[in-house]
C-alpha cells in the first residue's frame, strides 16, 4: 500500500537536514511532489529557501536526508535538473538561440532534437526577433526569459525556480507568470518555484509550502484549489493570501 | 536631427553637443602643440635636437640610401617579424599555460612561486645567459621578446580562470557538466574579454622589447638597429625617425589587435 503511494510521487524529499558548521539551515524537511505539479515553497526572508534550493540541484550535499526523483537518489548523472537562478545567469558570450541551446548541448542531446526544441521554445517565448541578440543587449526581464526558456527547453524531471521575477516590477511579473503557467501546462513539467512574495506563490502554485524561520521546517502545506487564470482581487483568493500571510507571521 | 532638433535642445544638450565638437578637436590641437614645442625645442637647442624638416629628409634618405641595405619598411618588417615569432608562443604556450595555472588550482600552487619569481627578472637580464645558449642571432632576440611579453599573457589568462562566476559554474554543475565541458564551454569563453587583455598587453609588450634586444645585440635589420646606429655615429634625426616609426607601429599593433577582440568576442561591445 505504502509502495503504490511512493510510485505515483515524482520527486520525493525525505529527512533534508543541512548543518554550515554549527549553522543549522535546514531541519528534517519532508515532501512529495507529483507529476508536473506545480509547487511553490514560501518562507521569512533569510530562512534558507537558497539553501534549500541548491541541496535539491545537489550543488551542497544535504548533512542528512535524501532526495528521490522517480524512487531513486537525485543524481544529476542520472536525472535531468534544471535551475532558473535569482540573478540572471544567462551566458554573456552566447546568443540568445545558443544560450537555448546549451544545456542541452552540454547534455549531449541529438543535434535535430535541439534545433526542434529550440525553435519550439522560441516562438512559444516570441523571440523570433532577439534570436542573434547578446543578452547584454536585452532588458533584464528579456534575459531571465531566456534563463527560463533554457531550462523548460531541457524537459527537465525537475525544475528549480529560485525567485526567478525578485528583480521586476508588478506588471512585468505579472507578464511573466503568465508566460511560466503557459510553459509548464503546455511542457507538463515538475516545478518547484521559491519565493518570498505569498501573491505570487498563490498566483501559481497548485500547492504551497510554507518554511519556518531558520533552521526551516515545513510550518504548513496550503492547498491551492482556484481556478486558472486566477484573479488576484478574487476574494476566495484573497482570503487564501491572508491565510498564508498569518502562517508567515506568527510562530 | 536636423534643424527642428537643433532649436528644441536643453541646456544640457547643446553642452553635450559642444562637448562632442571639443573631442574631436582636442586631438589635433594636442598634435598641433607637440610640433610646436619640437620647433621651438629645435631652435633653441642649437643643434642638438633636430628639426621636423631634418626627420623628414632622413626619413626620405633612409628610403633612397637603405640602412645595411634595407629601407625603413624593411627594417619595421625585421622587427615585427621577431614580434610575430615571439607572439606565436606567447599566444599558444602562454595561454595554454595561464588556463593551466588559472584552472587548476593544484598547479597554481606549484607554478606560482616560480613564474612569480621568472616574471620579477627583466628581459634584458637575460641577455648574457641568452647570447651564451644561444650566440646573438634571430633565435636570442625572439627569446629575449618571448621572456619580456610572456608573463603579461600568463598572468591575464591565470587571472580571467581563477576568477570564473561561479553561479556560470553552478549552471554547468546543474546541467551535469563534464570536466571538460566546465573548462571549455563554461571557464574559457567566460574568460575570452581577460585573454584578449592579454593578448593586447603582451603585443605592447613584445613591441617595446624587440627594440631593447635589437639594440643591444648584434644584427643587421630591426628598427631597434636604426636607432643604435643612429647614436653611434650621431644621426639624431634617424634616431628620432626611427622613434617616430615605433611609435606608428606601435599604435597601429593597438588598433589591430581592438579590432580582433571585437571580431572575436562581439558580447563585449557595450552598445545597443
Amino acid at each position: 500500500m505504502e509502495n503504490m503511494e511512493k510510485q505515483e510521487y515524482k520527486v520525493r524529499v525525505e529527512h533534508l537536514t543541512k548543518y554550515f558548521g554549527n549553522l543549522h539551515v535546514l531541519d528534517d524537511v519532508s515532501f512529495n511532489i507529483k507529476k508536473g505539479e506545480f509547487l511553490c515553497v514560501v518562507g521569512p526572508t533569510g530562512c534558507g529557501k537558497t539553501t534549500f534550493l541548491n541541496l535539491l540541484t545537489r550543488i551542497y550535499m544535504p548533512t542528512k536526508g535524501q532526495l528521490y526523483i522517480d524512487n531513486e537518489p537525485a543524481d544529476p548523472k542520472k536525472h535531468n535538473l534544471a535551475v532558473v537562478f535569482q540573478e540572471p545567469s544567462s551566458m554573456p558570450w552566447l546568443t540568445v538561440e545558443q544560450n537555448l541551446r546549451f544545456g542541452m548541448e552540454i547534455k549531449k542531446l541529438p543535434k535535430d532534437e535541439i534545433d526542434r526544441r529550440v525553435e519550439n521554445m522560441i516562438s512559444l517565448l516570441g523571440l523570433e526577433e532577439f534570436r542573434d541578440k547578446y543578452p547584454h543587449q536585452l532588458s533584464v526581464s528579456t534575459a531571465q526569459r531566456i534563463i527560463i526558456g533554457r531550462a523548460f527547453a531541457m524537459q527537465p524531471d525537475l525544475l528549480l525556480m529560485d525567485e526567478p521575477y525578485g528583480q521586476m516590477d508588478i506588471k512585468l511579473r505579472f507578464y511573466l507568470e503568465d508566460e511560466v503557467i503557459r510553459l509548464w501546462k503546455e511542457t507538463g513539467t515538475t516545478v518547484i518555484f521559491i519565493t518570498h512574495n505569498i501573491e505570487e506563490a498563490v498566483y501559481l502554485a497548485e500547492r504551497v509550502l510554507i518554511l519556518t524561520n531558520k533552521p526551516a521546517k515545513i510550518k504548513e502545506e496550503v492547498k491551492i484549489d482556484l481556478p486558472r487564470p486566477r484573479d488576484v482581487t478574487a476574494p476566495e483568493f484573497i482570503k487564501l493570501r491572508n491565510y498564508v500571510t498569518d502562517q508567515i507571521k506568527w510562530w | 536631427m536636423s534643424k527642428v532638433a537643433k532649436e528644441n535642445l536643453s541646456a544640457a544638450e547643446i553642452r553635450e553637443q559642444r562637448m562632442k565638437i571639443l573631442y574631436k578637436i582636442l586631438p589635433i590641437v594636442s598634435i598641433i602643440t607637440i610640433i610646436t614645442l619640437w620647433l621651438i625645442a629645435t631652435n633653441s637647442s642649437s643643434g642638438n635636437f633636430p628639426s621636423p624638416a631634418d626627420v623628414w629628409e632622413r626619413t626620405v634618405r633612409l628610403f633612397t640610401h637603405p640602412v645595411k641595405k634595407r629601407n625603413l619598411i624593411l627594417h619595421i618588417l625585421a622587427s615585427l617579424q621577431r614580434v610575430g615569432l615571439a607572439l606565436l608562443f606567447d599566444w599558444t604556450f602562454g595561454i595554454a599555460f595561464g588556463i593551466m595555472i588559472g584552472w587548476y588550482p593544484k598547479l597554481r600552487a606549484f607554478f606560482s612561486p616560480l613564474f612569480d619569481a621568472f616574471r620579477a627578472i627583466p628581459p634584458l637580464a637575460w641577455i648574457p645567459l641568452i647570447t651564451l645558449w644561444n650566440g646573438t642571432g634571430e633565435l636570442s632576440k625572439v627569446i629575449i621578446v618571448i621572456f619580456g611579453s610572456l608573463q603579461s599573457i600568463v598572468i591575464n589568462v591565470k587571472a580571467g580562470l581563477s576568477t570564473v562566476d561561479k553561479m556560470y559554474l553552478d549552471v554547468g554543475t546543474v546541467f551535469n557538466a563534464t570536466p571538460a565541458q566546465r573548462l571549455f564551454k563554461i571557464a574559457i569563453p567566460s574568460s575570452l574579454d581577460a585573454i584578449f587583455a592579454g593578448v593586447r598587453t603582451s603585443t605592447s609588450a613584445a613591441w617595446m622589447v624587440v627594440l631593447a634586444a635589437e639594440m643591444l645585440g648584434a644584427g643587421n635589420a630591426g628598427v631597434g638597429l636604426l636607432i643604435s646606429r643612429g647614436m653611434d655615429s650621431m644621426d639624431m634625426p634617424l634616431v628620432l625617425t626611427g622613434m617616430i616609426a615605433i611609435g606608428l607601429v606601435g599604435a597601429l599593433l593597438a588598433i589591430i589587435t581592438q579590432f580582433a577582440e571585437r571580431l572575436i568576442c562581439p558580447w563585449t561591445r557595450k552598445t545597443k
